[in-house]
């Protein structure tokens, strides 16, 4: 039962946990670092507990602390949110052993999922595709001719001691094949010392595709379709949307049927993402699963009109699912843009500061979630994301009509933002024909500015 | 925002899903709170590791069973007089009831567990206190303990480790536990005198008749960080004199500073750093009568030759530009050779009496699989450096940590190896109020004593009696453009034309180079520097593999020469090195 929710986050996401338990009458307990003093999620809580210094080491990381203010203000479940506590098997597990509910999977499941090679393994187990390799150190040219043929080009050739890049190569064809794995070799072998090699297929300009899940106590699992989340620099993520162009009906019941096993096969409890790679040809591999709510959740939320904070907190009090899967449909196209406090033109360099003037959209098909306001002081302890926007509109080409309308009302004085650098990618004419994939930002020039690898 | 909670609350309470069988709380014994940092901490985690606190590293009180876990070879530890325990010799009240309470609480029988281990596969004599039973105060029982394990290493010619924690002697047992002091200390120095090693661990707190006895006799005494080490309590000190003692008083790096501690180790080297101490002391003497006797079939050499070869091919230049070479900022100093030639050095700092000298390093070594004692005069590098390590001028207490550490090297049967190189003994006012004269002299007469093989080598600077100090030995080497003098160039100047000036003029009468000193005796081998001439600047870290090569095959033949010749031969032989001039 859960009748005290303490949200052990910050910012937009605990602001929206706390929401949703005001729409479920859940009493809110926030917990703010005293450099979140006066920030809207400890405002908005229905109580509010500091518990500690800005740094997240000694507040928001600090799972003693956040315990203490759990048992102190009496509640009787914990909501990690992103980033932070939320994919800390201990913490989880520290939860149980106090019998406190942790709004997320068991421990065990993180931990599993949380080891990348006993994942892999699982998952092969259950029949989840993964990037092709090989399972041994090769040394020899000939059998590692062989073994591209099996696994298939493009191949790379990687170091078994590697890192940095180095003893590495690609082969784009079996003629190819002998430079790339003799250089890579002569490479490790200088400078590692050693001239053990292995062999993955080379997944080529890929998109991030990944499957929202959610799976309740009693064992149901259901997939609420995907999320195209290639609009990435660095690996943060951009720009996100569902459904993806690049997913037909076909193959998002082919992916979503899979993610579904991979999350059986993990014995996945809670609010969930598998994330795939998906190649241009339609093959898709398995890279992890997510074991927290996401970010971008609220484009999925859209779609399909299933409030997953709610549903994550609802099987974290032990109920059964609400939906089944026959009734997910995906209805329109939805996209989010994070919005950082970040100068894209000085190398995406994070701008703390007070936020002085505040202008943010609204109107139908238009949803803002965030932590800032007018007078807001953004703290330099945490990451840079001061909002998201994300639009609804009935497909793709309006929904992009629509976040470049909402995205031109945005006005955010004091600090730096890349308000205008998003305005530019969705402007972009491969942007706009769906033509993306996780390289995108380093084959386009935004606005000026290119990323470099 | 101010918003000073406008916010309406959330407006309705309604519980979700079925009402829960526990209610949350934290079970007894999950979390404990740091005593220094104040964190909520994991106790498996804490139990699990070293003792350690996650959050600021301090380091906990580690229960005796714990630490013989964390230091002994696993499965390795057999426990002598478990069952031993004390009596009540002043009947004083509800002591007895006291030792049974904590008996049942902590487990153990008294306030030291003792017997025998392996550590890194070499057996030793352990023994660790736990502070849980009466700050492991010294009874009766806790002495008896302890003298029964040191006696008992004596008969079994054991090694004995013993990790310290004590509040001192216990109270409840009066007089008789002043005794314990007597003791201990008794069965150590007859453990000592059969030539065994001995070392102490300070833990916190090491205090009273504990320090006073026992924990302050090792020849190695190590300490954990942080430990509170002293003989009188601070809260003692503090109402006695009435006096707010500084924050690090009495803690293990207090007393690195003043001289009563070889090193400090962390909790998670301890292991490893017992077990390499082991093993340089493993039978010293035996290994180095093997190795030798091995080494013996390559001799042949002779060496006085060889020495003449390296005199004769060195480059004709003006004594000054010696000078100037042996004082050359790049020249490599004491620890370059430490480190090339002796990679597995172990320092020990300390003079026992008042301060540590950073113009000495000292410590052991193996070289070709022989224990060895090297102390170096150290001139630093870069200009902190320098001024750390006081530019090489040593102080009375590096004369005394130098003795100290040639005195182990005799109770173990280590050859000794100094490297020369100072400007001269340090002249300043605290020297001369700690005895410089006395110092220095005490070890020019003291190495005249010594039962095992010296050999030192000038490796820059030779500068007076600070450099003799170091080079009473029965071979002394010169680098071919290190010089050694009665004193400086311009101080000689100085003192007989009254203008420092012609310093120039001075070192060339002087009789300060390698080759002159070679000639005259003083030295009996000069070893050639590579890439000196005719670039000036040639002798560096870098270019000094030549040098190493040549000391490395010089000191294999010394030891070979010197290592087996009869103690009293050895002596007459030094006594008449130094009778002929």
């Amino acid at each position: 039962m859960i009748r005290k929710l303490l949200i052990a986050n910050r910012g937009e996401i605990a602001v929206r946990i706390i929401r949703a338990c005001r729409e479920l009458g859940i009493e809110t307990v926030a917990v703010y670092s005293e450099a979140d003093a006066g920030s809207l999620h400890s405002e908005l809580a229905d109580e509010a507990v500091c518990i500690g210094p800005g740094p997240s080491a000694d507040s928001y990381l600090n799972m003693e602390r956040i315990m203490s203010a759990a048992m102190i203000t009496g509640a009787d479940a914990i909501h990690p949110g992103y980033g932070f506590l939320s994919e800390n098997a201990r913490f989880a597990e520290f939860c149980e052993r106090c019998s406190m509910t942790f709004v997320g999977p068991p421990s065990q499941v993180i931990a599993d999922l949380g080891n990348k090679q006993a994942a892999r393994n699982t998952m092969v187990a259950a029949g989840v595709p993964v990037i092709p390799g090989t399972d041994h150190p090769v040394r020899e040219v000939e059998e590692g001719l062989a073994l591209a043929a099996d696994i298939g080009y493009p191949i790379i050739v990687k170091a078994v001691l590697g890192g940095g890049g180095k003893g590495m190569r690609t082969a784009f064809s079996e003629e190819e094949f002998e430079k790339a794995f003799l250089t890579a070799q002569k490479e490790a072998q200088a400078a590692f010392g050693d001239d053990n090699m292995y062999l993955e297929h080379f997944v080529e300009h890929p998109r991030h595709i990944e499957f929202q899940i959610l799976a309740d106590n009693e064992g149901n699992v259901i997939h609420l379709g995907e999320r195209d989340c290639s609009v990435q620099r660095k690996h943060q993520k951009m720009i996100e949307e569902s459904p993806s162009p690049a997913v037909s009906r076909e193959l998002r019941e082919k992916m979503g049927e899979t993610a579904v096993r991979a999350a059986k096969a993990a014995h996945y409890v809670s609010a969930g993402t598998i994330e795939f790679l998906l190649e241009g040809d339609g093959r898709f591999y398995f890279m992890e699963m997510n074991t927290r709510i996401q970010v971008e959740h609220p484009v999925t939320e859209w779609v399909t009109d299933v409030d997953l904070i709610k549903e994550q907190i609802r099987i974290a009090a032990g109920m059964p699912l609400s939906i089944r899967q026959e009734d997910v449909q995906i209805k329109g196209h939805a996209i989010e843009c994070r919005i950082n406090a970040e100068n894209p033109q000085k190398n995406f360099r994070p701008s703390p500061g007070r936020i002085s003037t505040l202008h943010l959209p609204g109107g139908q098909g238009i949803r803002v979630d965030t932590g800032i306001y007018s007078g807001y002081q953004i703290p330099p302890y945490y990451d840079s994301m001061l909002a998201k926007l994300i639009v609804h509109g009935e497909d793709r080409p309006r929904a992009i009509a629509k976040m470049l309308s909402a995205m031109g009302e945005v006005i955010i004085g004091g600090v730096d933002t890349n308000v205008d650098y998003q305005f530019a990618i969705l402007s972009d004419a491969d942007y706009q024909a769906g033509k993306v994939n996780v390289d995108f930002l380093k084959d386009h020039e935004i606005g000026g500015v290119k990323i470099e690898e | 925002m101010k918003s000073n909670h406008l916010f309406k609350k959330t407006a309705k309470y309604i519980p979700l899903g079925e009402r829960a069988e526990s209610v949350p709380e934290v079970p007894e014994g999950l979390l404990r709170r740091c005593n220094a940092c104040k964190a909520a901490v994991f106790v498996e985690e804490v139990v699990a590791g070293s003792y350690i606190c996650p959050r600021c590293g301090n380091y906990f009180r580690v229960p005796a069973y714990a630490r013989l876990a964390q230091i002994a070879d696993e499965g390795s530890f057999e426990e002598w007089d478990a069952e031993l325990a004390g009596s009540n010799p002043l009947r004083y009240k509800g002591y007895g009831e006291k030792v049974r309470e904590l008996r049942e609480r902590t487990g153990l029988r008294e306030a030291v567990v003792t017997g025998r281990a392996q550590i890194g596969g070499i057996p030793a004599v352990l023994g660790v206190m736990d502070g849980r039973f009466l700050m492991a105060s010294m009874g009766e029982c806790v002495g008896e303990k302890i003298t029964r394990a040191i006696e008992r290493a004596t008969e079994e010619r054991l090694p004995v480790i013993l990790f310290t924690c004590s509040g001192g002697a216990r109270m409840q047992e009066g007089i008789i536990s002043l005794m314990q002091m007597a003791k201990t200390a008794a069965a150590v120095r007859k453990h000592s005198e059969a030539g065994l090693l001995y070392i102490t661990v300070l833990t916190d707190p090491t205090t009273g008749g504990v320090t006073a006895s026992f924990a302050m006799l090792g020849d190695i005494i190590l300490a954990e960080p942080g430990a509170l080490i002293g003989f009188a309590g601070p809260r003692v000190i503090e109402q006695t004199i009435r006096q707010k003692l500084p924050k690090d008083f009495q803690r293990a790096e207090f007393l690195l500073e003043h001289g009563f501690l070889d090193a400090i180790v962390e909790r998670e080297r301890m292991r490893e750093c017992l077990a390499k101490l082991l093993k340089l002391h493993c039978s010293g003497g035996e290994i180095f009568d093997r190795n030798l006797s091995m080494a013996q079939k390559n001799t042949g050499q002779d060496s006085r030759r060889e020495g003449m070869i390296y005199g004769d091919s060195s480059v004709s230049v003006h004594a000054w530009e010696h000078v100037q070479l042996a004082r050359d900022k790049r020249r490599p100093v004491g620890h370059d050779y430490i480190e090339r030639l002796f990679p597995d050095f172990v320092e020990f700092h300390g003079d026992r009496y008042l301060r540590d000298d950073p113009a000495v390093i000292g410590g052991i070594a193996t070289f070709g699989g022989v224990p060895v004692t090297v102390i170096a005069q150290e001139k630093g590098e870069g200009t902190k450096g320098c001024i750390a390590r006081n530019f090489g001028m040593v102080s009375p207490d590096g004369y005394r940590k130098s003795m100290r550490l040639v005195r182990q090297a005799e109770k173990f049967k280590r050859p000794v190896i100094f490297l020369v190189d100072t400007p001269g003994a340090f002249c300043g006012m605290e020297a001369e109020e700690q005895g410089q004269g006395e110092a220095i002299a005490r070890n020019i007469s003291d190495l005249f004593g010594v039962r095992v093989p010296v050999l030192s080598i000038v490796i820059g600077e030779g500068g007076s009696g600070g450099a003799l100090a170091f080079a009473v030995a029965d071979q002394v080497w010169m680098l071919e453009h290190a010089v050694y003098s009665i004193l400086s160039p311009e101080g000689f100047a100085s003192i007989l034309w009254k203008d420092g000036s012609r310093a120039r003029e001075a070192a060339a009468l002087m009789k300060l180079t390698a080759r002159d000193l070679y000639r005259m005796g003083i030295v009996e081998r000069v070893v050639q520097e590579e890439g000196t001439f005719p670039k000036r600047e040639g002798f560096s870290r870098e270019t000094m593999d030549g040098v190493l090569a040549q000391l490395a095959k010089g000191i294999e033949e010394f030891m070979i020469q010197y290592g087996n010749l009869d103690e009293e031969e050895l002596l007459a032989q030094r006594y008449q090195r130094f009778r002929k001039f």
